[in-house]
């Protein structure tokens, strides 16, 4: 059961699965961290994501590397108005935006079940090949996928750690009443930490179709893959998002595969209330006053 | 203590010394909505209803408002407190569970099983509870968010016991007179106010004024001798035995259960209501639950179009009245003054 072949497979998947988690996550815990917001309505735009490259991939046949981008850009711009109308309301309205939020996942999940329909279609993967690495055999799609998700990932860092707005995004994320002391403007800052938190889930929601399926109701379970990962490594901090995405990934790989999906659930769900009340403020975060 | 009604939660008038100004007096709409004279109008009309609509939908549509209004007002308890359960139908589910099974294998009758459905629910809150009410504001409510789903996780893949997906049919009638529309309306309507009448006056006594004082300010109530803890702790509980009834009762309605009525969508359902008529009086979560359970009898057909309006309706009240229904006088007297009472 545990031979070598086998674990080897179970690693790439659960690479496959952090670097879709860590998407997912990111833009989670950037909205939290900088606005105060809890975004219920996260696992949304993911699930948007997803439709959006169904149509540019899959009916238009862009190829893989244009639609994948492409549609996270679309879902993040269409968003921007929804920033005007709803989310401006919320920012550093922790409660507010919690239920409010539900509210607006409520009404985009619905929408989408009567502008589509609730039956399940599925993403075509982006190549059939299969790659032969000694004993294992696995999809190039996963590396695909993990691939564009480094990319994304790398380039955040990069934007966040070496850019004037990155500069100004953390600052915003430490106090934003002192930031704005020294010249940061916040609503155009806001308006820029949304655009790239809804881009990560899109994108992200692309990948999850991809793997498993698309209806309006995919947002489900990505938003509890969101709360499971930014509650693991701490809300709002960025670290935490990556080591909380890979032990998840890799657990769900991991038990997923030798002990069934419902395994993994409580496994997850279970170490996670742990974690809740003990160290509420996750592995990596800091603790609140 | 002198109460003018057992649903008025503020504070009586012999404390209310301050005359206010008549420019600010704002008069929410719960006060006429929670007057003696409008509850009992109220209560003589739904005693009344089966006497003129034999129809047995019209029936149907009550009893599901009622046993709502029972889940709604048991989630409201523990509002109060301050903490928003978002795994408030897993203890339902837990409620209508215990009470099938106990009828259906273990042959026990409706009030022994109603019991059970009371006690169940409560004892895993008196479990879980002190662990979890440590924890506030959007912790409380992710954990809570976590815990309805392993219970449901827990329906589904507990076959023996729960059916699984399959959940349980052929849930008994409460006794064979009760198998009747009318009988069980009374039945219901019964349930309904004495639990609704029960937390009203709780609410309206000490322990309301604990509760609402542990909720403001939890340093200050701890200082006045409150005991934070044990009061949310026997708030939890009773609030999630409460609706171990309610489920109780759905399940001997419908006659079948199955993990799908308690999933996250009812735990969301119960907020909803909790929200939208007001989290802050008793009333909001019944004129709440009027709302969300008859809408969509007039949305029939549109059930998509209803969640997009709950949608739309739950973000207007989040961003700008956080009283909700229950306090349109006081959104309306808002408007009319102009910005002045933003908050």
């Amino acid at each position: 059961m545990f031979s070598p072949a086998v674990l080897g497979q179970v690693f790439v998947d659960g690479i496959g699965l952090s670097a879709i988690y860590i998407l997912i996550a990111l833009g989670f815990t950037l909205l939290f961290g900088i606005m105060r917001v809890v975004n219920f309505a996260h696992g949304a735009f993911a699930m948007l994501g997803g439709y959006a490259l169904y149509y540019l991939y899959g009916n238009l046949g862009l190829p893989y590397l244009v639609a994948a981008p492409a549609a996270a850009l679309i879902v993040a711009t269409v968003a921007l108005v929804l920033e005007r109308i709803v989310y401006r309301f919320f920012y550093q309205r922790m409660f507010q935006s919690m239920i409010g939020l539900l509210g607006l996942d409520m009404a985009i999940m619905y929408t989408a079940v009567i502008a589509w329909n609730a039956e399940e279609r599925s993403v075509p993967p982006s190549t059939d090949a299969l790659l032969h690495l000694g004993d294992l055999v696995f999809p190039a799609q996963k590396l695909i996928i993990a691939g564009i998700a480094a990319v994304a990932l790398l380039l955040f860092y990069l934007f966040t750690h070496y850019s004037r707005y990155g500069l100004a995004m953390r600052a915003a994320a430490q106090d934003v009443d002192i930031a704005e002391a020294q010249g940061v403007n916040s609503t155009a800052l806001y308006r820029l930490a949304f655009f790239i938190a809804i881009f990560m889930a899109a994108l992200a929601g692309g990948f999850y179709a991809q793997t498993y399926a698309l209806s309006p109701f995919v947002g489900e379970p990505q938003l509890m893959i969101a709360f499971i990962v930014v509650i693991l490594g701490g809300m709002g901090s960025i670290p935490g998002v990556a080591l909380g995405g890979l032990l998840l990934g890799f657990a769900n790989s991991f038990l997923g595969t030798f002990y069934g999906s419902a395994t993994s659930i409580f496994v997850s769900f279970g170490a996670v209330i742990l974690l809740l009340i003990f160290r509420p403020w996750g592995l990596l975060g800091a603790k609140e006053a | 203590m002198i109460k003018s009604s057992t649903l008025e939660s503020a504070p009586p008038p012999a404390f209310a010394t301050q005359p206010a100004s008549p420019a600010t007096v704002v008069r929410p709409a719960r006060r006429w909505l929670a007057h003696p004279v409008t509850v009992a109008v109220v209560l003589v009309l739904l005693v009344a209803l089966p006497l003129v609509a034999h129809d047995k939908f019209v029936l149907s549509v009550a009893v599901t408002t009622f046993i709502t209004a029972i889940a709604a007002a048991s989630l409201h308890l523990i509002v109060r407190t301050g903490h928003v359960s978002l795994g408030h139908a897993a203890f339902m589910g837990i409620g209508a569970y215990v009470s099938a099974i106990a009828t259906t294998d273990f042959g026990l009758a409706f009030p022994v099983a109603v019991c059970l459905a009371f006690l169940a629910p409560a004892a895993l809150a008196l479990i879980v509870g002190p662990i979890l009410l440590r924890l506030t504001g959007k912790y409380f409510v992710l954990v809570t968010l976590l815990f309805g789903e392993i219970v449901r996780t827990v329906f589904v893949n507990w076959t023996d016991v729960t059916g699984g997906s399959n959940g349980i049919s052929g849930v008994p009638a409460p006794s064979a007179y009760f198998s009747n529309p009318v009988p069980f309306y009374y039945l219901a309507l019964g349930f309904a106010v004495v639990i609704i009448g029960i937390i009203g006056r709780l609410l309206a006594s000490e322990v309301g004024r604990m509760i609402d004082s542990l909720r403001e300010g939890e340093a200050l109530a701890r200082c006045s001798g409150v005991p934070v803890l044990s009061t949310k702790v026997v708030i939890f509980m009773l609030g999630c035995g409460i609706v171990g009834i309610a489920g109780a009762l759905q399940a001997h309605f419908v006659h079948y259960i199955d993990p799908t009525s308690f999933a996250l969508e009812q735990s969301l359902n119960l907020v909803v209501i909790n929200v939208i008529g007001g989290m802050y009086t008793l009333i909001g979560p019944i004129v709440g639950t009027l709302f969300v359970v008859l809408l969509p009898e007039f949305l029939r057909g549109y059930v998509e179009l209803q969640h997009v309006v709950f949608g739309i309706v739950l973000i207007l009240v989040m961003a700008f009245f956080s009283g909700g229904i229950a306090d349109a006088g006081v959104l309306f007297k808002r408007l009319g003054l102009g910005r002045g009472g933003q908050q």
